[in-house]
């Protein structure tokens, strides 16, 4: 027996749940395919979760249009979904003589793209923007910002969801066939079968895979991983603005740099490796010394113990290392696979464009099937952009007590309250893991590292949920925990 | 013959013995060195011939605010007898409350010493990992 | 409820943390004679740490008795509720400002309290895979030794079946003889130093015993596995302990334990701007333990990491007591200030500076183990104090008493070791 929609998305990263939500706003049954037990843990939650101005691409090309449109959509929609967002603007440093053309260049190229507010600026006004910056002259784009890519993905899948769109975890498309009257039936590891008129392909570093299983060669992913440092959030406020060097021709991605997160740390990456496997997510000895290397030349105030975490994402990449460079987006509707619209190589600025790719879509999948809006569509899902925390002293005062568990504090470097933990486990996707609480609540993502959450979380999903050890997985079925209990629950039996 | 070298625990000093054994199945200790007293002499003797030792482990309890109780040995046992005083002590089960100093397993695997709960454990609404 | 602005109350002594230090600390200050003394707690139970060491050794100097650590906490909190002293527990300190007001938070409550004096005693958090930059992927099964500890012991929680363990200090040791006990396989314990940093016993008794073997001057170099831990890899260290590349090889395993260092817990410090020591990590304090901050004390493992428990104690008494005097009498004991500076073979010593008024104990750490050296204070070049030891060892503290006779008429004093 197979589940029929009118349009299954596969892939359940930023791009997929940006096309579920705008679909969502049309009377279409859609459901999004995503191999993971949550949303947004391929590339998705790991980035620099930079909002793109514009000008590093070459006018006309989707980049150029999608991340422009997109970038400003993001206030709207951010409101709307309830996700924190910075506008902290960019500096594209200087350095040298060859730079100073670059930065002409990529004003022009911003201003032929639409970028808003691009103008180049002298040492002064850098100064200002960031006191200490390196350079004698920079290229200033204010719509350039920071968000927490996984707090947008979880915000466009809950809204969607909210909206009649079903998400369909823990499913991993093994199979895409064409089907006789219209349309594919797509099949999964787990045996389930799934049918639908029209299937968007948006499953990023596995998008030529599923490209091949619809009959679809000529694409090919070649994965190409960023590793980076998260530092403690002692230094919050040392970075006022994005700044990055100027870029240098052909190189795979922007460089190493340092990015304020919307939270309060810094990201010092990505690095660039090619790959074969697109699932390798290691942190490598070299990259790791060469990022401390680069991260201290860059801010000299980083100490060895503001070093907490490490992690890396991979880029689907459309082109080997040999020709390197950044291939323009393939967006398309397959003239040969009818109702197959395939998204390929959503790397940078995937994140900024997914909000456009996701109209862009909408128009492909209209010519297919009818989308008639559908009135009860309400755009704005329930909450608030801050964690707790955040909140001033007095109405946090307020909400405790009227709710106790919101002065019960469960993480304490991040200072996250029982409420918010709640919340995350009670989430409307059904996510069960502990990274599905990570990335809700933000526990464990201080400098403890869930030191001192972890085992309180576990006595919440135990006492307060019946959870038992062998549940507790940490991102999915292989990843348990632990291997079960010292002593038998309830005593040993005589 | 082998030799052992120990760092004696009897005092801070921690003076480095070195011990000469005849038969490592069933040691016998023929020379002694490296003491800076008596006590280390013997200490050196017995944990050579027979280590003593003192174990914890946990034991479950229902209907206490905590799931598991943790127990010690008063008085240490041969190093040969853990196994078999650990497998009596998997066997057990308590009610909640449960004193500090109360005796969970006397005599474990004929030793002579007591297992003692060693945490206060008041009897409370039914913890879920009990 | 309406709040306009927050309720600050006001308590004579406020203590943060209610472990051996906060507890001992609290007491004092009550037999000092303050009535008003407040102890907030983060988690649901007093005793801190000691709640999960299950393990005897405690106490063997202070009650000598070998206690386990929920016993030896057992007898301060049985004293902590017999003068009546008031905590608050599964109350967090979200900040801590220089004129002594906590903000503080619990269930059902936000508020601030303005304190005559703090004690800080929020002892430490353990050095994470994070913090030391491990190679690999992040699956789970890596866990730090004191985080599986509190699994095991508190929540009835196993968290692996064969497990490797890096770092051979005495949580490393203890938990790698726990899991033993408990059924799982310890394949071995790592150790980045030419040298363990546990006490010899709990070699013996942790290690040798099981014949779980231990391997100094290497490291973890990957850690390998996508969804839960496969194994590790591990390499020599030279002299820079960085790994040799040919010596790696790969140890299957489903678990890893952390015993990399603990790390005092002084964010709150910070905030209320009190200087601190790069060294111990804790804040610079004299012979009442005041730090730099007007008020603000500090003691126990928060101050400096400490190995017995019994000294923490001692400490945190010392602590307590001048807290109680500082509110009492509206300042500090002595402002005089005569800097104690670690010289040749010292890591750090502590109080960073003593009044010369009354007598004290100097804590402090060797930088390498030595046999039958002596600890020697001087001031220029007159001698204070000398002390023989046997046994000198980084991971073991060492005790020097100073005499207020002998510190008359010092202007500063250096620690050596000869």
């Amino acid at each position: 027996m197979s589940q029929d929609y009118d349009v299954l998305v596969v892939g359940g990263g930023v791009v997929g749940c940006a096309i579920a939500r705008e679909l969502s706003r049309f009377k279409v049954s859609a459901a999004v395919l995503e191999k993971e037990m949550d949303v947004g843990l391929g590339t998705s939650c790991r980035n620099s979760g930079v909002l793109h101005a514009g000008f590093n691409y070459a006018p006309g090309s989707l980049r150029a249009i999608l991340d422009v449109k997109g970038n400003s959509m993001m206030d709207d929609l951010c409101r709307d979904l309830k996700v924190k967002i910075k506008r902290i603007g960019k500096l594209t440093v200087a350095l040298d003589e060859e730079d100073e053309g670059t930065l002409q260049r990529l004003l022009e190229q911003g201003r032929a793209n639409g970028v808003p507010g691009l103008e180049i600026i002298g040492k002064e006004r850098m100064q200002a923007i960031q006191p200490g910056v390196e350079g004698f002259m920079a290229l200033y784009s204010p719509t350039s910002s920071i968000i927490s890519p996984y707090a947008l993905t979880i915000g466009l899948a809950e809204n969607a969801l909210a909206n009649g769109v079903n998400f369909h975890l823990g499913q991993q498309v093994v199979s895409v066939t064409p089907l006789a009257g219209k349309g594919w039936e797509v099949g999964t590891k787990s045996g389930e079968r799934f049918t639908c008129a029209v299937l968007v392909n948006a499953s990023g570093l596995f998008a030529a895979d599923v490209c091949r299983m619809a009959g679809i060669t000529e694409y090919s992913i070649y994965p190409c991983r960023g590793e980076y440092y998260v530092l403690d959030k002692r230094l919050d406020g040392t970075l006022r603005a994005l700044i990055y060097p100027a870029p240098k021709k052909n190189a795979p991605g922007l460089g190493i740099h340092l990015t304020p997160t919307v939270d309060g740390n810094i990201l010092i990456g990505p690095s660039a490796e090619y790959l074969n496997d697109p699932e390798d997510h290691s942190c490598t000895y070299d990259v790791m010394a060469e990022l401390r290397r680069e991260g201290k030349e860059l801010l000299g105030e980083i100490r060895m113990t503001d070093y907490i975490r490490n992690f890396a994402g991979i880029r689907p990449k459309q082109t080997p290392p040999e020709v390197g460079g950044n291939k323009d987006f393939v967006i398309e509707d397959r003239k040969d696979a009818k109702g197959f619209v395939n998204l390929v190589g959503i790397e940078s600025p995937g994140l900024t464009s997914a909000p456009a790719i996701a109209e862009m879509v909408r128009g492909m999948v209209e010519k297919h099937i009818p989308l008639l809006p559908d009135p009860a569509f309400n755009p704005v899902r329930p909450g608030s952009p801050f964690f707790f925390s955040e909140l001033p002293a007095d109405e946090r005062a307020a909400m405790i007590a009227e709710n106790p568990n919101y002065g019960e504090i469960i993480c304490r470097c991040e200072k996250i309250t029982k409420q918010e933990i709640l919340d995350a486990i009670n989430n409307p996707l059904g996510a069960r893991t502990l990274v599905s609480i990570k990335y809700r609540a933000r526990a464990s993502m201080g400098r403890c590292q869930g030191g001192f959450c972890v085992p309180r979380i576990t006595r919440i999903l135990r006492d307060e949920f019946g959870w038992n050890p062998e549940d507790f997985l940490k991102r999915g079925g292989s990843s348990p925990m632990f291997v079960g209990n010292v002593r038998p629950k309830g005593g040993v039996s005589r | 013959m082998s030799t052992r070298e120990l760092t004696c625990v009897v005092c801070p000093g921690g003076c480095t013995i070195v011990v000469d054994v005849d038969n490592d199945e069933t040691p016998v200790v023929t020379r002694i060195q490296g003491n800076n007293c008596p006590r280390g002499e013997a200490w050196a003797r017995q944990e050579v011939e027979n280590p003593m030792r003192t174990i914890a482990s946990s034991v479950p309890v229902r209907g206490g605010d905590f799931p598991l109780v943790s127990v010690r040995t008063l008085r240490p046992i041969p190093l040969t007898k853990i196994r078999e005083v650990m497998e009596e002590i998997r066997t057990l089960s308590l009610e909640a409350p449960v004193e500090i100093g109360s005796v969970v397993l006397a005599s474990p695997a004929g030793c002579d010493t007591e297992v003692v709960a060693t945490r206060r454990v008041k009897a409370a609404a039914p913890c879920a990992g009990a | 409820m309406n709040v306009k602005t927050l309720e600050t109350t006001k308590r004579d002594v406020v203590v943060i943390g209610g472990g051996p230090a906060g507890l001992a600390a609290a007491i004092a200050a009550k037999e000092a004679g303050c009535g008003d003394v407040l102890l907030i707690e983060r988690d649901r139970i007093l005793g801190g740490i000691l709640n999960q060491c299950i393990h005897d050794g405690f106490g063997l100097h202070t009650f000598k008795e070998a206690l386990s650590g929920p016993e030896y906490a057992a007898r301060y909190i049985d004293r902590f509720h017999e003068l009546g002293i008031e905590a608050m527990e599964e109350t967090i300190v979200l900040s801590l400002t220089s004129d002594r007001v906590v903000e503080v938070s619990t269930r059902g409550t936000l508020r601030r309290i303005r304190a005559g004096a703090v004690i800080l005693a929020m002892g430490c958090r353990e050095r994470t895979r994070g913090a030391i930059s491990i190679p690999g992927n992040r699956p789970s099964g890596v866990y730090t030794a004191g985080a599986a500890q509190n699994f095991m012991n508190l929540e009835n929680i196993m968290v692996g079946r064969k497990v490797c363990i890096l770092g051979s200090g005495d949580i490393g040791l203890i938990m790698a003889r726990r899991m033993t006990l408990e059924g799982a396989s310890v394949e071995a314990v790592f150790e980045i130093l030419p040298y363990s940093s546990g006490l010899p016993r709990n070699i013996q008794q942790c290690l040798n015993d099981y014949d779980i073997p231990l391997f100094l001057n290497t490291t973890v170099t990957e850690i390998v596995g996508k969804g839960r831990l496969e194994g590790i890899r591990v390499a020599s260290v030279g002299e820079d302990r960085a790994p040799i590349p040919d010596t790696e090889r790969f140890i299957a395993c489903d678990t890893l334990l952390l015993s990399v260092g603990l790390i005092p817990e002084n964010e709150l410090s910070r905030d209320a701007g009190v200087a601190m020591d790069p060294v111990t990590g804790g804040a610079v304090v004299n012979d009442s333990f005041m730090t730099s901050v007007d008020g603000i004390f500090a003691c126990g493992n928060v101050l400096h990491v400490h190995d017995l428990v019994d000294w923490v104690s001692v400490e945190a008494a010392e602590a307590g007591k001048f807290a109680a005097g500082y509110v009492r009498s509206g300042r500090e004991a002595s402002s005089c200030r005569i800097p104690v500076r670690p010289g040749s073979g010292v890591r750090y010593t502590l109080p960073q500076s003593v009044s010369g008024e009354r007598d004290c104990i100097l804590s402090l750490r060797v930088a390498a183990p030595w046999r039958n050296r002596c600890i020697v204070v001087k001031s220029g070049e007159r001698e204070v104090a000398r002390k023989k030891e046997m046994r000198l060892h980084p991971a073991e503290m060492i005790r020097i008493p100073l005499k207020k006779e002998a510190l008359s008429g010092c202007s500063s004093l250096e620690v050596t070791v000869e």
